[in-house]
Formats: structure tokens, C-alpha cells, sequence
């Protein structure tokens, strides 16, 4: 067992919208050790990027946690002050964003955004961040990573500018790195260079990595463990290869069904029916009672607990549940 | 290839630059040609930047094309009529003429060059310093002249060629007046066709009217029936008029307008010229509007082409009132069918885009797409926003829907999985040029492009437990468009670049029967290459 990065526990988020609050997130679990990736899968809606603005302490001004813990190396989050946060985000915890674009600063050269971070953070003196920044971003497969320090962020490709991401958020040495669908918008063989580039980097500077991602893919290409959510509930927990050789939960099993596999020939499109709940929606018991074809009567009135059917392998489902006992 | 397959669009060397500055261009599309067959879903990959959307939007015409020409065969010249080709036939004449004065003007040079070449060659028997100098510059002026008279007798058949998109190789005949005539006839009848066809859509609205008021006439049906032989005896006899003219010309009085004109095999050359399609390009405005009541488009973000502050409803029926003069409650009736159709309920009329969600949304996207007669729809990256379970749901429709309606789809996207289950035929494309064109299956099992082998190794696969490779992982991005490498555009990432692929841009060769592939390693069957 590995040290503890980021333990998260009965994390419980709601947004206001109008004059009600509604829950976003209804009690997530789960923690990440030092030079692991946990993947967290789940469509659109189902709460992944709220559970990392969660932890950065980033949600929007509308909402907020309520309740549970998160803890940062054994240290509880929630009961810091925002200038305490503030203080961890960017030296312990880093993030990578989907559109790196938007990330980066048009106006300011790459060498100015990589070095603001390692001196405010780092306390480095102005050579030193520059020395800094030139080796993280050879580390990241720049080359002449001097040249690349002067120009603008839309001087480079999309591939590179996410490069670029990395190096700044790698170069901070966190002990958590959030990366945020951070290959989406890129093409798949530029995909598959920073796959490549991320499972390095990993063992290079110990770092746990919590990856938010919709594509099972990429999922089975980088993660050791996989956390599947739904509608803001965890479904399914459980190393890489128990998901993808036995994945238990009916949810988990559609997602697979549902992707286009490249390696398979017959392949026979099989959609989970119905639609993606909105978080307005009132769903009473299991919140996939509706599109699951096993749902009984127990699953449209009871919140289905977890249950750890293998070691390690999390699922939270009647169906499972009355079959393993 | 089977031969019973219908082609019902046709792109020939096709090519869109866009203006960047002064001497500066995009090269978004060079040379690109294949066909499309009738009621097949065709997929087009390739990384963003290598031309996909730019060739969907140029189809269409939404871009208009730099050279080329794209054809559609959904109608024949038979059934619609365009301004264009009145012209063309008019000017038939001048080709002719304006052939012949190239020709002569370079038989003219020839003749200028014949002196030229005695004076070198006996100067070359000789061989003092300062005669090889005079006869270097004889030689220079010579290959000049050459190099003229080539141009001209190009020029000749390229004005020969023109001509034969409308008449084939009836251009090189000398009874060109009666040729126009039949076919200026067969126009008549075309148009005679088009009103009829007005005439049938009156009937249709009537139609449909009394089916929404629950009151279904069968008189009109009978009065549809008989606007509808009406169409087909107009457009039989246009056919007819164009057959007459090719059975009594051909191979006729044939004029010596160029040195090959004799020759059969340039004649049947010319006459696959001949184009029964339309060509999309030489369309006024009001024509391809026209024509675009049968080809669609449907596009990524459902939410971006959908107006916020209309109902869904009236988005879709907005097709109608542009298109049709059917009167208000027939509108509404269809619109909610078609809704039903795509799988959304009858109130999903009143409601607004932001109270759909994404698949919703693109539902409607698609319900617009195929209010009207569609056959050949364009879905640039349609599913790639959705979420898995979603997508999956939209594949199905679209599937459905092409066997219910016969659609022919040219299906845009990045994503490697979902063409292969998806698609019939998968076109891979690099920097704007064409890689590589197969069957999915083949396309799958034996890639035979160095950039298909590392765009397939690439795509992220759905298991575990095996170390993933990274040896076909490609180095670098993809160039600039503006400018391209030289030679084969790939060359600057392929691993098995060799020397020829600097210099030379590979043709695109039929490796093997339906397997088309620009690539050198294969430069051995190099005879055929798709048209």
C-alpha cells in the first residue's frame, strides 16, 4: 500500500438554481495513492468535473459543499480558509483542463506563464524558474524548448499547447495532478502521444492522478483503478481489470456495450434506452431504476449500498448485491 | 466493386483553396476524386486539418469549389434542367472552333520549329565552341517552341473536353446544328418535366392537406398518379431526343479537328465524358437551393443550429415554409410526425432547445434534415459530441432511417470506432489529399497506408492487462496546409518514407478491387487509378 494522496469521503455538493438547492454530487467516496491514476468515467452531468472543482476549491458561485471530508496528504480541506486553499492550488494539487486554450493566457509569452507559477509558488529566483521551466518542458518532449519559451500560446498546436499544460503543472512537483479530459479535444494520434507522455511523467515525480474522462478507451490505456459515476452517485469501483473483465454494475455494463470497439468485427450498436437524468429530476431509490432493464421494485424506492464484492471491487447495485449473498 | 451499384455523386479532381493573403493559400483539398454510391453510408477520418468538413461543405456547396467538378446522379439532366446546360449547349460551336484554331496555331509553331531543328542538327555535326554556343541557343528556343505548341494542343483538348461533358464525343461532329437542335428539344421536354412537377407538388400539398383534415382523397391520389406519368413521359422523351442524337451522330462525319480525332478510343474517351448527372458547381443559386430539398446537412453541435429562441417545433417546420406553400395545419401535422419519427413525443413542438437535452437536440437536428424528399445526407461529426449510451442511440436512428428512406450518408468524424461499425466504405484523408479508400472491413483488417496502420494503432483500445504499444505512435503534427511538404504529404511523419516520397506525390492506384491507396510502396499496379 502506497502512501494517501487524496481521500474523499460522503463528498456531498449541491448547486443553487432559483431558490432551490439541488445535490450535484450525493455522497462520493473514493481516495488515490501516490503514482496511481484513478479514472473517473461517467456521461456528461453525472458530477465528475464537480467533484474535481470539489477539491480545487473552484465551484462557481452558486455551488457548494455540504458536507464530507476531503483530505490532501492527511490534511482536511473543507475547514481551510480560501486564502489557505489558494495556497495549496498550483503547489499541491495541479490541474490540466480540457481546452488548453482557454487555460493559457493569449497575451503572455509560454517562458512568463511557466515561471509566474514556479516563482509564486516555489519562491525561485528568476534564473532558477527559467532553468526550471526549459527541463520540464524538455520532459514533456519539447524540442528547443528555449525558442518555445518566447513564443505565444497560439504559436503552438493544440498537442503542444497541452504539453505545455503538463510541463507548468508538473513543474509545481504536486502530489495531486487533476487532469480534467485532458486529451478530448485532441486528435487521436496526438491523444496517444500524451497518453504516452502522462504514463511517464507518473513514474518520473511520484504524483496520484485523478483522470476525468468519457472515453473507455483511454481509460483502459492509462488507469490503474476506475470509478464509474452516475447521475452524482458511484456505481462502480475497482481496479482496471476487474472493470473491464467483470464489470457487475448494469450501468457499467451498457457504457461497454454502448462504445464502438475497434477490435471487435460484428459489432451491434446497443444504446442504453432513455435519457441521462437531469440533476432537477426527482429520482427516488436507485438513480438508474429508469433505464435499468433489472429494476424491481426495490430499486425504485432504495438507495442501494455499496458493497465490496471482490476485494477492492466496489458495486452498488441490488441486482449484484442479492446475487452475492 | 459491384457493377450494379448506382454512383450518385461523383467527385472529379476535386479542389478548394481558401485566399489567405496575397500569393498565400490554404490548401484545404488537392485533387480529390472518388464516387459515392446510391444508399451507402460512407465514412470520411482524419485528423482536424486534413480536409473532412471542407470536402462535406464543398460538396454541398456551401464552399465553392476552387476546380474540379462534383456531380450528382440523384437526378439527370432528364429530370432537372439547369440554366447551365443551355448554355453549354450553345456554345457547343465555339469549342469546335475554338479546338480547331489551337490546333492550327500549333501546327503553325510546329512548322516555325522544323527549320530549328535541321539548323541544330547540322550544326551539332560540325562541333566548333563557337557553334555549340549557337546551338545552345537554337536549342533553347527550340524547347520553346516545343513547349508551345504542347500548350496549344492541350488547349485544344481541354475545349474539346468542355464539349463533352454535354454531348460526348458527338463534339467532333460536323452536323453540330442538328445535334443542338435535338438537344435543345430534349430541354423542352425537361422543362415541360419541371412544370409538371409543379403541377404534382399543388396535387401533393392538396394531398396532404385533406389526409391532416382526416378526410384522405382518393381522386387526388388518381389526379398524383397521373401528374406523376405525366413527369416520367416528359422526361422518357427528353431521353429519347438525347438518344436520337447519339445514335444518328456518332462516329459520323467525324471532323479531322486534332490529329486523334479519328481515332475510336479517343472518341469512346470523349464519350465517357458525358456527363447524365448535374454538375453541382454550375448551378445558379435558386437551382441548388432547389436541389438542396434532397441533400442535407447535420452538424456537430446540435445546440449551435438549432435558435434558442424558437420552439422546436417551429424550427423544424420553418423547412416547410421555406420549401413548400403547404398551408399552415399540414405543417404543424407533419412536423409532429416527423418528430414522432425521430423518436421525440408530439409536444416536444412547443418546447425550447435548452429544455432538450443533447441527443434531443440532435434529434431535431436530424428531424430538419429529412423533412424534406432527402437522399443524400452530410453529418459532419453528428454524434461526436454525445455521450456513449447517447451516440449509440443516434447510430441506431440513422440507421434505420437510411434503410427506411434509402439515404445515402457521408459521415464525417474523427472517431475510428464508430466508422468502422457504422460506414460501408471508410476514406481516409491526410493534409487535404485522399490516403487511402476501402471497404470498412478491408480498410480494418489490412490498412495499407503507413498513416491509416498509425491513425488505427492509435486509437485508444478497450483493453487491459496488455502492455500498449508504442511503436507506431506518431511523431509530430500535422503540417501546415498553407504549405504543405512536397511530394507526399504524409512523408515528413511516415516511418517508411524513402527517397521518391520526397519528390514525388503518389497517384492514387486500385491496389486491390475496391481498395484504393496513394501510397509508393504500392507503385507497382499503377495502371488504374480512379477517375
Amino acid at each position: 500500500m502506497g502512501k494517501k494522496v487524496l481521500e474523499v469521503k460522503d463528498l456531498v455538493t449541491t448547486f443553487r438554481i432559483g431558490k432551490k438547492e439541488y445535490e450535484v454530487l450525493r455522497g462520493v467516496s473514493f481516495d488515490i495513492e501516490e503514482n496511481e491514476t484513478l479514472c473517473m468515467v461517467g456521461e456528461s452531468g453525472c458530477g465528475k468535473s464537480v467533484t474535481t472543482l470539489s477539491i480545487m476549491d473552484l465551484l462557481p458561485n452558486n455551488g457548494r459543499v455540504v458536507s464530507g471530508s476531503i483530505k490532501l496528504n492527511g490534511q482536511e480541506l473543507t475547514t481551510l480558509s480560501p486564502k489557505e486553499r489558494n495556497a495549496l492550488r498550483g503547489k499541491q494539487m495541479g490541474m490540466i483542463f480540457q481546452e488548453p486554450m482557454t487555460a493559457l493566457n493569449p497575451l503572455l509569452t509560454i517562458g512568463r506563464q511557466m515561471t509566474e507559477g514556479l516563482r509564486l509558488h516555489l519562491g525561485m529566483s528568476r534564473e532558477e524558474a527559467y532553468e526550471t521551466a526549459v527541463s520540464y518542458l524538455e520532459k514533456v518532449g519539447i524540442a528547443n524548448p528555449g525558442d518555445r519559451m518566447k513564443q505565444y500560446p497560439f504559436q503552438l498546436s493544440g498537442g503542444l499547447r497541452q504539453r505545455v499544460m503538463i510541463a507548468m503543472v508538473m513543474a509545481a512537483q504536486p502530489s495531486l495532478l487533476i487532469a480534467d479530459e485532458p486529451t478530448t479535444a485532441l486528435d487521436v494520434t496526438i491523444q496517444k502521444q500524451v497518453l504516452v507522455l502522462l504514463n511517464r511523467l507518473k513514474k518520473d515525480v511520484s504524483t496520484g492522478i485523478l483522470f476525468i474522462t468519457h472515453d473507455l478507451g483511454v481509460v483502459a490505456e492509462i488507469a490503474d483503478r476506475v470509478i464509474i459515476l452516475y447521475s452524482g452517485r458511484k456505481v462502480e469501483e475497482g481496479s482496471i481489470e476487474a472493470i473491464f473483465s467483470r464489470p457487475l454494475h448494469p450501468y457499467t455494463v451498457g457504457l461497454m456495450k454502448a462504445v464502438p470497439n475497434v477490435d471487435v468485427d460484428d459489432f451491434d450498436i446497443q444504446p442504453i434506452p432513455g435519457t441521462f437524468p437531469n440533476i432537477t429530476e426527482e429520482i427516488g431509490g436507485c438513480r438508474f431504476h429508469p433505464r435499468c432493464p433489472y429494476a424491481t421494485d426495490r430499486c425504485r424506492t432504495e438507495v442501494p449500498a455499496e458493497m465490496e464484492i471482490a476485494p477492492g471491487h466496489f458495486v452498488c447495485c441490488h441486482k449484484v448485491e442479492e446475487e452475492h449473498r | 466493386m459491384s457493377q450494379e451499384k448506382k454512383v450518385l455523386l461523383e467527385l472529379k479532381k476535386l479542389k478548394k483553396y481558401f485566399p489567405v493573403r496575397r500569393g498565400v493559400q490554404i490548401k484545404a483539398l488537392e485533387d480529390v476524386s472518388f464516387s459515392i454510391y446510391e444508399g451507402e453510408k460512407f465514412g470520411v477520418v482524419g485528423e482536424s486539418g486534413c480536409g473532412k468538413s471542407t470536402l462535406g461543405r464543398v460538396i454541398l456547396q456551401l464552399y465553392p469549389q476552387t476546380s474540379g467538378a462534383c456531380i450528382y446522379y440523384g437526378r439527370t439532366r432528364d429530370e432537372m434542367c439547369p440554366r447551365y446546360l443551355a448554355k453549354e449547349v450553345a456554345k457547343l460551336p465555339e469549342y469546335q472552333k475554338k479546338a480547331t484554331e489551337f490546333y492550327q496555331k500549333s501546327l503553325e509553331v510546329e512548322r516555325k520549329a522544323e527549320p530549328l531543328r535541321q539548323t541544330i542538327e547540322a550544326l551539332s555535326a560540325h562541333g566548333t565552341s563557337r557553334e555549340t554556343k549557337q546551338e545552345a541557343a537554337l536549342q533553347k528556343r527550340l524547347s520553346e517552341l516545343e513547349f508551345r505548341a504542347k500548350e496549344l494542343r492541350k488547349d485544344a483538348s481541354r475545349q474539346l473536353r468542355e464539349g463533352s461533358r454535354t454531348v460526348g464525343s458527338l463534339i467532333l461532329c460536323k452536323e453540330l446544328p442538328a445535334i443542338q437542335a435535338l438537344f435543345d428539344k430534349a430541354q423542352k421536354e425537361t422543362a415541360a418535366a419541371a412544370a409538371a412537377t409543379r403541377k404534382y407538388r399543388e396535387l401533393e400539398k392538396q394531398f396532404e392537406q385533406a389526409r391532416v383534415e382526416g378526410t384522405p382523397d382518393k381522386g387526388l391520389q388518381e389526379k398524383m398518379e397521373k401528374a406523376e406519368r405525366e413527369i416520367a413521359g416528359h422526361v422518357e422523351a427528353s431521353h429519347n431526343y438525347r438518344l436520337q442524337a447519339f445514335q444518328e451522330y456518332r462516329g459520323r462525319d467525324i471532323l479531322p479537328i486534332t490529329e486523334r480525332t479519328q481515332d475510336p478510343e479517343y472518341q469512346a474517351k470523349l464519350d465517357r465524358n458525358y456527363e447524365t448527372g448535374i454538375n453541382l458547381g454550375k448551378l445558379t443559386r435558386s437551382e441548388m437551393r432547389e436541389m438542396r430539398r434532397e441533400m442535407q446537412m447535420i452538424f456537430q453541435d446540435p445546440a449551435a443550429s438549432l435558435d434558442p429562441r424558437q420552439s422546436v417545433g417551429k424550427s423544424i417546420e420553418e423547412v416547410y415554409v421555406i420549401n413548400t406553400d403547404y398551408p399552415a395545419p399540414v405543417r404543424r401535422e407533419k412536423t409532429m410526425e416527423l418528430l414522432e419519427r425521430v423518436g421525440l413525443k408530439r409536444e416536444h413542438y412547443y418546447s425550447y432547445p435548452h429544455a432538450l437535452s443533447g441527443g434531443q437536440k440532435q434529434r431535431v437536428g436530424i428531424a430538419r434534415a429529412i423533412a424534406l424528399d432527402t437522399r443524400f445526407v452530410v453529418l459532419d461529426e453528428s454524434v461526436s459530441a454525445l455521450d456513449v449510451s447517447v451516440q449509440a442511440q443516434i447510430l441506431q436512428l440513422l440507421n434505420e432511417l437510411s434503410r427506411e428512406k434509402h439515404l445515402t450518408y457521408f459521415f464525417i468524424t474523427h472517431d475510428l470506432g464508430v466508422v468502422k461499425h457504422f460506414c460501408d466504405r471508410i476514406l481516409v484523408m491526410y493534409l487535404g489529399n485522399v490516403c487511402e479508400l476501402a471497404e470498412s472491413s478491408a480498410l480494418f483488417h489490412k490498412p495499407l497506408h503507413p498513416y491509416t496502420e498509425s491513425l488505427l494503432a492509435a486509437v485508444p483500445r478497450l483493453k487491459v492487462g496488455q502492455e500498449h504499444s508504442t511503436e507506431f505512435v506518431l511523431e509530430g503534427d500535422v503540417p501546415s496546409a498553407m504549405t504543405p511538404p512536397k511530394g507526399c504529404p504524409f512523408h515528413t511523419r511516415c516511418s517508411k518514407c524513402m527517397e521518391i516520397c520526397t519528390r514525388e506525390k503518389p497517384p492514387v492506384v486500385e491496389q486491390e478491387p475496391g481498395h484504393f491507396v496513394a501510397c509508393h510502396l504500392y507503385e507497382k499496379k499503377k495502371e488504374e487509378t480512379e477517375a
